[in-house]
């Protein structure tokens, strides 16, 4: 049905493009089948052009032109938002009738005869083209647009220079300002061909509803919100409208510094949260200059401002470190070193330590934004080299519980649907402790069309947070109460018989257990726990029972507590009663927090497991790395990186390897962290950038970033996805897998220098769930979803279909336990931690994106207005936020974002650098932080 | 010189037809346009109109249509409003005819009533915010019904479909073919063709094929466990319960009558709307969800406002305005005079009142008298006669005046209620009423024509029966008495119906706008129920569970109006049966066939292009 595509052309990265395309084709042919259409009356034929096709009904005809090769020009068209039919460009002549047709809104219908290309058309394309050029200014030479402009291309390609007419809208838009104040995006009325791609990829797309229509006179204008009062517009400056602009009118302001035929484009993965989205580096003269998104599966041609603007600035950035530095122990400063030595003192000295101390003196930590390959390395280095499994990464202060909590009560710890399938057609949402439109902006503005297309949403959540403004319903509960707040729903989905019996009892054990645990959590128990109003309780539980199809999202929200694992066991209890694991549009599914911590916890880089979540303490999984890895392995359990700190201070770590991490910035406490690293005898931390975690290295080995090699990032639905080098910043800097495997083979351990591919094969190799990944299957376009068995295999979208990987899911019965640190006397608020859209993490990245430290780069405290008045404090005050482990300023929000007596603060700002305060005290499956709960006070300055 | 009569085809009688396009033209002008550009439309033509002679018209009026495009080129300054103000003023002033005078008073009118457009369009060359083309009848629809959606379903013959995507804004769909006054069809771009779709017609269409209870409401929301006390099971209250039940929260209606329907039970004759099919309606409302009704409970008597308020999450009021209105005038008491709506709400309740042979006097031309007419002429009437002051009186729908015509009522227009003259028998009743011959005068400031007495001496007219159709309100003594704010028998609520000062109490329909159409109450209803939801917290979903057919673009053949036709006047005038003659499959298909689909092609299709609310 789908004829070969004529565009194709040899470019990998269009290769690759084209090939999404053709899956979203399918797929959503396969959609429109499964829900529009049962019948084969559905199929059509369709005579187009004279050649016959066989379709579905309902397709469209641009839609289906395109995906058949028939190329038919249009302005105004954007595939699955906006089919207005403005620019009448791609009219078609259909038999029978003498009107023309917009063939991107007119369906296709059984015996049309369709003919896309006529002298009559081309006529009136051609007269098109010359009313739209009369209202545009054509300063093409200066025009940023130039060489990307479609309006420029279409005039080339029907050969029109210039245009008779005066235009009807000149005189009126060119006295209309240039909207430029927002720091990325601009807007030129004099270029706009109106084709409402921007209003419909802000409302429709991204759907921010903060670009509308506007009027003036008998024309229609476009309202963009980047004028003067930028900052109070509400817009996420995500630059979804100007990716839409067929013109120079709305644009990237950076489009300005290039043309786009002098670019290469690189495609590539997103190196900020765990989304995955898919988009191009374009490059000049080895800079990158822009981002343009691609058609992923998980972001379906969609990006977040930190995705477009802040994924390039910090790889060329000036401070980057170009070479090995050794911390010179008189002075207390960092020398500049060769590789050799650098390699040789690192290798030497851990081995000493090894030597002296025995392995489990040794830890090392691999990084979860870095690619698969290079955690490989890093869990392989500690295991083989070091002699013990203390190696970890920082999924163990975000999603650790996650992954010890539904692999514990499911059988494995991974989100269990696809992104698209939990939002696109379901009944119900039910999002818990988490806030996607600011942590996982493309997934929340997928949820936001979900919720515009009339998908119910439970907000379970501290705060008011954006996406409560359109929640059916939002439980503001105490932060902390989550257990009480799913075993109140429990009790009611039993109580209220809304279980799926046949599900609980096939699939599932421990029921008895679970049912009488929350006999006692009533509504108006837990409404008195949980500070919400139980009608609203019930009200979620029958809601979300009662969906036919209804995925729990949850995510930090729910695991960064003392009972963060039980937390996130409660979760999948919810959904294993109401039988919602292995269906379409259901499961539970935690939103991972960094690009690639899903791939981390895969790839080993933790404790008790080898890559695949196999465990060290079973023999047969020993002897199997043993054997594969030609090395004897530690069959002791390490520890867990919070558990390497103590452990430090104590004295029973005595080195260190850090792979990318900067826990001095994203650890609870602080204080306590830098006195493990002062306690430790050598600390090497191997980084791009002079964070405050390397400041107390001995020695700092320098590494590439994301966009300077090869490799796979995983994302949160489980989807290996590829980066690919774009650029090699000038330095003395090395490919980070090549800087392990010089320590391995200088620690004695014969590694093989393999490149990223390889080293994929390898892993394949040693991991069943990776068994069929191979960086050709990936460069040919599939895009696979572990597991993933062998060659043959597709992938797993959907996990536990059929039953449960564990066979019988748990209902582990968590009986709800208050947070560690209770706000008292004389730190009366509660403080909860997290994260804002324009920032990320420790802000490594952000930070170094000067608009987004334009449009955030204070730190700030949200108070609720009513303690706000009791304390005299008024909105944007210096205030200052005091717990037990610290004291630190910030800026106060004052407002009704937060309940009374709770306050809450972003974690990325060096100015009000939160963890100082926060609550080091441990989960006690995954040893995961309390980020969530701590007690404050907080005072006028 | 010899002497010639008009030629056959002249000039004149060609540009009659494109004087016949500008009109519907103008009958279609959409929703959402900006107020300046139709002005240049008016000054365009007014200008084209000046015959040549004199300076002020001839010239002046192309500098100020000059100054107009200036002003929405964003070429003009502060300045230039005052310039053409004094322009104008100059060409009043100083035009010979009311060519020039006219076109000069209208500009000089948009600057008083449109001065923050203009205001707008100098300072930030643009039209006052949200100003967008929208769909006509989408729009002008109080409650936003999605009308090319269930006018494609009707085409379609999915009938049930059709009454989905009504109930979606509207539960009424019965009801309302009945009695619609279709404020939908008053721009539909179908007349710049021809004429308007016939809406309401084809939506009585859609339900005389499958009943409102026959078609199952969509599924509500699970149990909010909130509960909202509606007072008032009329047209707004139960709309309000509606959809509140559908979004699951528990609701209970009140109603001081033995059943529910208010004004278009007790209000609306039988032969308007007869009242089985009322039910069908109520039927599936009350299917919605969970409500529960209390017949026969008065709000102060019964039950007080605090108690309801302590009661309840929420409290919808939706009374209505009920009371008729008698005139301050001696004997205006009398047992044979009756405001129209008490005298509606007594035949509804099945009182007998027999009228045989009486001459029945009639005040007032609302809808409200020309049912009380109709009903008067079915009890037997030997004369029904209508007074009113001046033709604007006649605020009825021209069919409803034109029915009752046909049915024998009689009207005389131009006269003012002087007093009634006491029966001599009985000092109980009237036997006549004396009027004032008026005439006409000038217009009074909302263009309405004003009149004053003329110089006719009074005449008597004997009267066995008088019915005052002169205006209704709401009974709201108790609510004022528990500090809910009124004004002269209006409950004071904003256009989200919430009542500033009064937590949780919201209002909507007659009681609050003076006696209005069903649609209208309606309309407040839904506004209501969301606004509820919203105040308690939640953002609940109604889900529509019918999606319209595809577009397909019309042909655009001008083709006539399906018109509903009623029975013979002197058959129907007989009984209380129905009026109505329902339309043929040929004649809706058709009908629906005409509809032009503006959802889709045009405005519709754009972001915020269906409707403005």
């Amino acid at each position: 049905m789908v004829k070969e595509n004529k565009r194709a052309n040899s470019s990998d990265s269009a290769r690759i493009d084209i090939q999404l395309k053709a899956q979203r084709l399918e797929h959503e042919i396969e959609q429109a089948e499964r829900h529009d259409h049962d019948s084969a009356d559905d199929l059509i034929h369709v005579t187009i052009n004279g050649t016959e096709y066989m379709s579905i009904k309902g397709v469209k005809i641009l839609n289906f032109c395109r995906e058949n090769g028939i190329e038919i020009p249009t302005l105004c068209h954007m595939k699955d938002y906006s089919d207005i039919g403005s620019c009448r460009l791609c009219m078609v002549e259909i038999e029978g009738y003498e009107k023309l047709f917009a063939a991107c809104r007119t369906k296709l219908e059984d015996g049309m005869v369709i003919t896309t290309e006529s002298e009559k058309l081309t006529e009136y394309r051609k007269e098109m083209l010359r009313l739209l050029l009369s209202n545009h200014t054509v300063d093409c030479m200066n025009c940023p647009k130039n060489g990307g402009c479609q309006l420029q291309e279409l005039c080339n390609q029907y050969e029109i220079k210039d245009t008779p007419y005066a235009g009807s809208r000149r005189k009126i838009e060119d006295k209309l300002p240039k909207l430029a104040d927002n720091p990325y995006i601009s807007y030129d009325p004099s270029k706009c061909i109106h084709c409402q791609r921007c209003i419909s990829a802000c409302n429709r797309a991204a759907v921010n509803h903060t670009l509308k229509s506007g009027r003036t006179g008998v024309f229609h204008t476009v309202e963009a919100p980047f004028g003067p009062d930028w900052k109070e517009t509400g817009c996420e400056s995500c630059g979804n409208c100007a990716a839409a602009c067929p013109t120079g009118a709305l644009t990237l302001k950076r489009k300005e510094k290039y043309h786009e035929w002098s670019t290469k484009k690189v495609l590539t993965t997103c190196p900020h949260c765990a989304t995955g989205c898919q988009f191009y580096l374009l490059v000049k003269d080895n800079q990158i200059v822009d981002v343009e998104p691609a058609n992923g599966p998980s972001n379906r041609g969609l990006l977040c401002v930190k995705g477009r603007s802040g994924s390039f600035d910090f790889v060329s950035s000036p401070d980057r470190i170009k070479t090995p530095l050794i911390k010179n122990k008189t002075t207390g400063e960092f020398e500049p070193a060769s590789w050799d030595e650098a390699i040789s003192l690192v290798a030497g000295k851990f081995m000493e330590l090894k030597e002296k101390y025995g392995g489990d003196s040794l830890a090392g930590f691999a990084c979860s934004r870095s690619a698969n390959e290079d955690i490989y390395m890093v869990q392989k280095m500690v295991r083989t080299c070091f002699g013990t499994n203390n190696t970890d990464n920082c999924a163990r202060v975000c999603h650790s519980a996650t992954v010890a909590g539904l692999a514990k009560t499911l059988g494995s710890g991974a989100m269990t649907n696809p992104i698209y399938d939990i939002t696109h057609d379901v009944d119900c949402i039910l999002l818990v402790g988490s806030n996607p439109e600011e942590a996982h902006p493309v997934v929340g503005m997928q949820i936001r069309q979900a919720v515009q297309r009339g998908t119910r949403l439970i907000v379970v959540d501290p705060r008011s947070i954006g996406l409560t403004k359109e929640a059916d319903i939002h439980l503001k509960l105490r932060p902390g109460t989550n257990v009480a707040f799913a075993n109140g729903m429990m009790h009611v989905m039993i109580k209220e018989d809304l279980i799926d019996h046949n599900y609980v009892e096939n699939f599932t054990e421990d029921f008895d257990k679970l049912k009488e645990l929350v006999k006692d959590y009533t509504p108006e128990k837990v409404g008195e726990i949980c500070h919400i109003d139980p009608d609203k309780l019930i009200e979620a539980a029958r809601m979300y029972a009662t969906a036919k199809k209804a995925p729990i999202i949850y995510c930090l929200g729910v695991t960064e507590h003392s009972t963060g694992t039980e937390g996130v066991m409660s979760m999948s209890n919810m959904a294993l009663l109401c039988g919602k694991v292995g269906r379409s549009g259901c499961g539970v599914n935690p939103l991972r927090g960094q690009n690639n911590v899903q791939g981390a916890c895969d790839m080993g880089a933790q404790p008790t497991d080898y890559p695949g979540y196999q465990k060290v303490d079973k023999p047969e999984v020993r002897e199997k790395f043993e054997k594969a890895w030609n090395v004897k392995l530690s069959e002791k359990p390490g520890l867990k990186a919070t558990e390497v700190f103590p452990a430090a201070i104590e004295g029973k770590i005595k080195g260190l390897y850090i792979f990318g991490e900067d826990p001095i910035v994203t650890d609870p406490d602080t204080e306590h962290i830098k006195k493990a690293l002062e306690s430790l005898e050598f600390f090497v931390v191997q980084e791009l950038f002079m964070t405050e975690t390397a400041k107390y290295a001995d020695v700092i080995l320098p590494g590439r970033s994301y966009a300077e090699k090869e490799g796979t990032f995983t994302n949160t639905e489980r989807r290996v996805q590829r980066i690919r080098t774009a650029v090699t910043v000038p330095g003395d800097m090395r490919l980070d897998t090549d800087i392990l495997i010089d320590l391995m083979n200088a620690m004695g351990y014969p590694q093989p220098h393999l490149t990223a591919s390889e080293i994929m094969d390898e892993i394949a190799s040693v991991t069943p769930s990776f068994g069929g990944i191979s960086f050709a299957r990936l460069d040919a376009g599939e895009t696979l979803q572990w597991p993933c068995k062998d060659k043959e295999h597709k992938g797993t979208p959907i996990m536990h279909v059929g039953k449960p990987a564990r066979g019988r899911a748990l209902l582990y019965p968590a009986e709800y336990r208050p947070s560690q640190e209770l706000p008292d006397e004389q730190y009366p608020y509660v403080l909860t931690t997290g994260r804002i859209l324009y920032q990320y993490n420790a802000a490594a990245m952000t930070s170094r994106a000067p608009g987004l430290m334009e449009i955030a780069g204070e730190g700030f405290i949200e108070v609720n207005y009513k303690d706000a008045d009791r304390l005299g404090i008024k909105n944007g005050e210096r205030i200052r936020v005091s717990s037990r482990r610290g004291s630190i300023t910030a800026t106060a929000r004052v407002g009704r974002k937060v309940s009374e007596g709770e306050t809450w603060m972003p974690f990325h700002f060096p100015d009000s650098p939160v963890n100082q305060l926060t609550n080091a005290a441990l989960d006690e499956f995954a040893r995961i932080p309390e980020y969530k709960v701590c007690a404050v006070n907080i005072a006028k300055m | 010189m010899e002497r010639k009569l008009a030629k056959k085809g002249n000039m004149n009688d060609r540009m009659d037809i494109a004087l016949n396009k500008l009109k519907s033209r103008m009958t279609s002008y959409p929703p959402g346009m900006c107020p300046l550009v139709l002005y240049r439309s008016i000054l365009q033509m007014s200008m084209n109109q000046s015959c040549g002679k004199c300076v002020p018209c001839r010239d002046g009026l192309v500098e100020a249509e000059r100054m107009l495009r200036d002003i929405l080129n964003g070429d003009a300054t502060e300045e230039t409003p005052k310039k053409l103000e004094a322009l104008c003023k100059m060409i009043s002033e100083s035009a010979d005819c009311a060519v020039g005078v006219v076109a000069a008073n209208t500009v000089l009118h948009s600057l008083e009533e449109f001065a923050d457009e203009y205001e707008s369009h100098i300072k930030k060359k643009r039209c006052v915010g949200d100003t967008q083309q929208t769909v006509p009848c989408m729009t002008l629809c109080p409650a936003h019904v999605d009308v090319p959606g269930y006018v494609a379903m009707v085409k379609a013959g999915d009938y049930a479909g059709a009454i989905n995507i009504i109930r979606d804004r509207n539960p009424f769909p019965t009801a309302c073919a009945m009695v619609c006054e279709h404020p939908c069809e008053k721009k539909c771009r179908r007349s710049i063709i021809d004429q308007p779709i016939n809406i309401r017609g084809l939506k009585k269409y859609a339900v005389d094929q499958i009943s409102a209870d026959q078609v199952k409401t969509p599924k509500a929301n699970v149990a909010t466990g909130k509960t909202i006390g509606v007072v008032g099971g009329g047209p707004s209250g139960l709309t309000a319960a509606y959809f509140l039940a559908l979004m699951g929260h528990k609701v209970v209606v009140y109603d001081e009558h033995e059943k529910l329907g208010g004004m278009l039970r007790y209000g609306i004759p039988e032969y308007r709307l007869p009242k089985a099919r009322l039910d069908e309606d109520i039927r599936a409302i009350l299917s919605a969800g969970d409500i529960e009704v209390h017949l026969n409970t008065k709000i102060g008597r019964d039950i007080t406002v605090d108690e309801l308020r302590e009661k309840y999450d929420a409290v919808y009021l939706g009374l209505g305005a009920q009371l008729g209105n008698r005139m301050p005038v001696d004997n205006a008491n009398a047992k044979n005079v009756i405001p129209a709506a008490d005298f509606l709400q007594a035949v509804a309740r099945g009182e007998k009142i027999d009228l045989t042979g009486k001459n029945v006097a009639l005040i007032g031309g609302g809808n409200v008298a020309m049912d009380a007419a109709r009903t008067a002429v079915r009890l037997g009437a030997a004369t029904v006669r209508v007074f009113t002051r001046k033709r604007d009186d006649y605020t009825a729908l021209q069919s409803e005046i034109d029915s009752a015509a046909q049915e024998g009522v009689r009207f005389r227009t131009l006269v003012s209620f002087l007093n009634l003259e006491q029966d001599k028998n009985d000092p109980e009743l009237i036997d006549a009423l004396w009027l004032q011959p008026e005439i006409v005068a000038e217009f009074d400031q909302f263009g309405l024509v004003k009149t004053e007495h003329s110089s006719a001496y009074p005449y008597r007219v004997k009267c066995d029966y008088l019915i005052l159709g002169v205006g209704q309100r709401c009974d709201v003594a108790d609510f004022d008495s528990a500090g809910i704010p009124t004004e002269r028998g209006r409950i004071l609520a904003d256009e989200t119906c919430a009542i500033r000062g009064v937590d949780g109490v919201f209002s909507g329909g007659d009681c609050v706008t003076g006696p209005s159409t069903a649609i209208n109450a309606i309309a407040a209803g839904q506004v209501a129920a969301h606004n509820i939801d919203e105040y308690l917290g939640y953002h609940h979903k109604i889900i529509c569970e019918a999606e319209a057919p595809a577009a397909k673009p019309n042909k655009c053949v001008p083709t006539g109006r399906a018109e509903i036709e009623e029975r013979d006047a002197f058959e129907r005038r007989e009984d209380f049966n129905h009026v109505e003659i329902p339309m043929t499959p040929e004649e809706a298909v058709r009908e629906a066939g005409r509809c032009l689909r503006c959802d889709h092609f045009g405005c519709g299709s754009m972001e915020g292009g269906r409707c403005a609310w």
